[in-house]
């Protein structure tokens, strides 16, 4: 203690005896301490432009969206939203084609997060190693990531089309009949999982690069020299080692695969069947198909609730492993 | 100085006396915003397009103080145009279907145009056909009109003539029934080996022609059904769906559609259906002859007419078959004009002038031209017939307007949620769902929307 700190305090008053005494001193000093630092200042200064946008583009709306949740708002004025408490939520209940989106949603993300996860790791354990041109062919995974929605759906009908498409002839070629990949209600929604793998491939592989080449290598040749197979060295080394990258993936996965919507609403619309009805594309028609706008809101909170609770495991899991440091 | 001063008090005194000249001779100028009247860029100069041009035009001519101020139709209008009326930026006259009367009705969005029969004496209601005019009146021909008919399509059921002479069927006719249309259909179903769908060694695993096509969309193609076997989906006044949903006559109907597909096999299932049109749009497979007969609205004319096996011969369209009802639906589109533009009355009589032209048979005679839909205009949909380049297909599209019910989309602002649970019932039910289960579930859940 003491030093430029102590001196800055003092010459800005915060330990200046005063006359005044209580709550209304402290808070006046509290005070003077804060703008007598300019640097803090500017430093506000500078993340107003930032916080300015968070207040106007997200806490704003978010409240906005709790107190709709809590309105019978069919738009398009908000005057003619009456407040009705917690029936939005209380009709939610016992919403059979909510739950089932949810459901829909649950399978998606329980089939999404671990094959995506896997896959990227392989592709990120080979884009790690020292070849040729491997800068080449990590540009080239990633480029699904940068590309559009819209575009890459249009390539996956075509690939996926159950007479021309490239997949029911690799599938041919061992003897498999075609299959209906988007217009069975079997098929349809594992389609979509494909897809959004091969989509978010990219970017996974790139933080799984980044997890992987901060692992000392000191620790692969020691295993080496012990005898460990390579299988054993990524299992017993590796893979624990990456275990921060895998919990944020993991995270963000879940996170992510719970918020699916824009190959659902490009590609399949919900269907076949309900079968691809995800809860966000349920929010999205109720609000702006039904222009049920108040019934959507509660939804998305809902929707929210689930995701924190989903986080709120898996951080809960974490710390069960003994891990205190997140990320 | 001097010689500047007399020409500035002879500009001053010319302008004092001109001024209330003009005044009294010419009206206030009104500038109309009117969404509707454009196409997209790559159809300027179409014949809708030139349709469009023409309507401004006239509007113009027969009243120098009105100008049109012709704003694109934004992408997502429909929304759009609930933000807009939100915002109080919304035009003052535009083109809406009717699915999206009854939102706008709620809210006081749109005028009565009982208004604009006081301002505008000529713009009668008499002009338009009845039917299509009832769905601006949600209640009653005596309540308020909110908007007016611009044009409407009913569905008809579109068949390939070469299909019927291949099978040796006898072409439909306006009064065939609904054991007559089964029979068709059964016999216009040819498995590869050429045997019907009545044969008993016919082969339902190879289809080459099917007599039918029967699809999810409740209200688009399935509600006439219903109607026709004396059914319906809703009360009168549209409250409830029980007793109506589930009513035995309903369940005949919908099950008559499962079994078209699932029993008698003259429909494909909706799996075989996605097959087809993998590699070409739905009117090529047509009149290919894959599939002899299915239901579509006037619109289907043009896009037929694009495909490169389209032949005239091949065409023809007849009316649903007649059962306990001769009923058919009928999608339409009318001009409405904001309720805010009350307020202004050298702006309402405007906005009335314009839907007066808009609707008058000058303008009406342009749908025989574009071909997407019929005239709502009675006299100009009856001229129709002679001037279209389909007479006999036109004919049967205009004997239809007779029969035409209203969609429940013009009626309920909870269609948005309804019709999509009733679309699941129906394709469940075509994927081989029991027909009762499932449609109580849906009265189950369609009651609890509109308990809401």
């Amino acid at each position: 203690m003491g030093g430029p700190f102590l001196e800055e305090c003092l010459m800005a008053g915060a330990y200046a005896p005063t006359t005044h005494t209580g709550k209304w001193a402290d808070e006046r000093n509290l005070w003077q301490r804060f703008w007598s630092r300019s640097n803090e200042r500017v430093g506000y200064l500078f993340i107003l432009p930032a916080f300015s946008h968070l207040v106007v583009f997200v806490l704003i709306p978010l409240v906005f969206s709790a107190y709709l949740s809590f309105t019978d708002w069919r738009g398009p004025n908000l005057q003619n939203a009456p407040f009705i408490g917690l029936k939005n939520y209380e009709f939610l209940l016992g919403d059979r084609q909510f739950w089932a989106a949810m459901k829909n949603t649950l399978l998606f993300t329980v089939l999404f997060v671990p094959i995506s996860m896997a896959v990227s790791l392989g592709v990120a354990v080979v884009m790690n190693q020292k070849l040729r041109g491997v800068w080449f062919f990590r540009t080239l995974f990633f480029i699904p990531v940068i590309s559009s929605w819209v575009a890459v759906s249009i390539i996956w009908i075509t690939l996926l089309d159950p007479q021309a498409g490239i997949l029911n002839y690799l599938l041919g070629q061992i003897g498999i009949a075609p299959v209906n990949w988007l217009g069975s209600p079997a098929t349809a929604l594992l389609a979509i999982v494909i897809i959004a793998t091969w989509k978010g491939l990219g970017f996974q592989m790139v933080i799984w690069l980044a997890g992987l080449q901060a692992i000392p290598q000191e620790l692969q040749e020691a295993a080496a020299i012990d005898g460990a197979t390579r299988w054993q060295s990524f299992w017993r080394i590796t893979l624990p080692l990456l275990a921060p990258t895998t919990f944020f993936l993991a995270v963000t996965g879940v996170i992510g695969s719970f918020q699916v919507f824009s190959p659902v609403y490009v590609i399949t619309g919900g269907g076949p069947r309900g079968s691809t009805d995800v809860v966000v594309y349920h929010i999205y028609t109720r609000a702006f198909e039904a222009y049920d706008m108040g019934y959507a809101a509660s939804q998305a909170w809902v929707l929210f609730a689930v995701i924190m609770f989903a986080t709120l495991i898996q951080f809960w899991y974490r710390r069960r492993q003994g891990e205190e440091t997140m990320f | 100085m001097r010689r500047i001063a007399p020409k500035v008090l002879f500009l001053v005194l010319v302008f004092v006396l001109v001024l209330p000249f003009s005044m009294a001779l010419g009206q206030d100028p009104v500038t109309l915003n009117v969404v509707g009247v454009t196409v997209p860029p790559e159809e300027l100069g179409s014949t809708l397009d030139l349709a469009y041009q023409a309507l401004v035009a006239s509007v113009q001519e027969a009243n120098p103080n009105i100008t049109v101020n012709a704003i694109e139709t934004p992408p997502e209008f429909e929304t759009q145009i609930l933000v807009d009326l939100a915002a109080g930026t919304a035009p003052d006259i535009w083109r809406a279907g009717h699915a999206q009367l009854p939102e706008l009705i709620e809210g006081g969005h749109l005028l009565d145009m009982r208004q604009c029969t006081e301002v505008v004496p000529e713009l009668t209601m008499d002009r338009f056909v009845p039917s299509v005019l009832a769905i601006h009146q949600p209640e009653g021909p005596d309540g308020p009109v909110y908007g007016l008919p611009n044009g409407f399509t009913p569905m008809v059921f579109y068949y390939n003539t070469e299909s019927f002479e291949r099978a040796g069927v006898d072409l439909p006719t306006s009064d065939w029934t609904v054991d007559q249309f089964l029979d068709s259909v059964q016999r216009l179903t040819l498995d590869t080996s050429g045997r019907n769908a009545q044969d008993p060694a016919f082969d339902a695993a190879n289809i080459e022609q099917y007599g039918f096509r029967v699809r999810k969309w409740a209200v688009l193609e399935n509600l006439a059904w219903i109607w026709l076997f004396g059914g319906d989906v809703f009360s009168e006044d549209y409250s409830t769906v029980d007793g109506y949903l589930n009513s035995p006559e309903t369940i005949e109907a919908i099950t008559f559609l499962r079994d078209l597909v699932l029993q008698y096999h003259v429909a494909p299932e909706p799996n075989a259906l996605d097959m087809m049109i993998q590699e070409r749009a739905f009117p090529a497979v047509f009149l290919d002859g894959a599939v002899a007969m299915y239901p579509r609205g006037h619109w289907e004319l043009v896009g037929l007419q694009l495909q490169e096996n389209y032949s005239p011969d091949k065409l023809g369209v007849v009316g649903y078959p007649v059962g306990a009802r001769d009923a058919t639906i009928a999608f339409e589109d009318g001009w409405v004009i904001n309720a805010a533009v009350a307020d202004d009355p050298a702006k309402l009589e405007a906005a009335c002038q314009f839907v007066n032209v808009a609707t008058d048979v000058e303008f009406q005679r342009s749908k025989v031209e574009t071909g997407l839909e019929i005239s709502a205009n009675q006299a100009s949909a009856d001229e129709s017939v002679s001037l279209s380049a389909w007479p006999d297909l036109e004919a049967v599209f205009v004997a239809e307007m007779a029969n035409v019910m209203t969609d429940p989309n013009a009626r309920l602002v909870a269609m948005g949620v309804i019709e999509p649970r009733l679309d699941l019932m129906f394709e469940n039910i075509l994927a081989g769902a029991d027909v009762t289960e499932e449609v109580n579930l849906a009265v189950e859940e369609i009651e609890r929307e509109l308990q809401r």
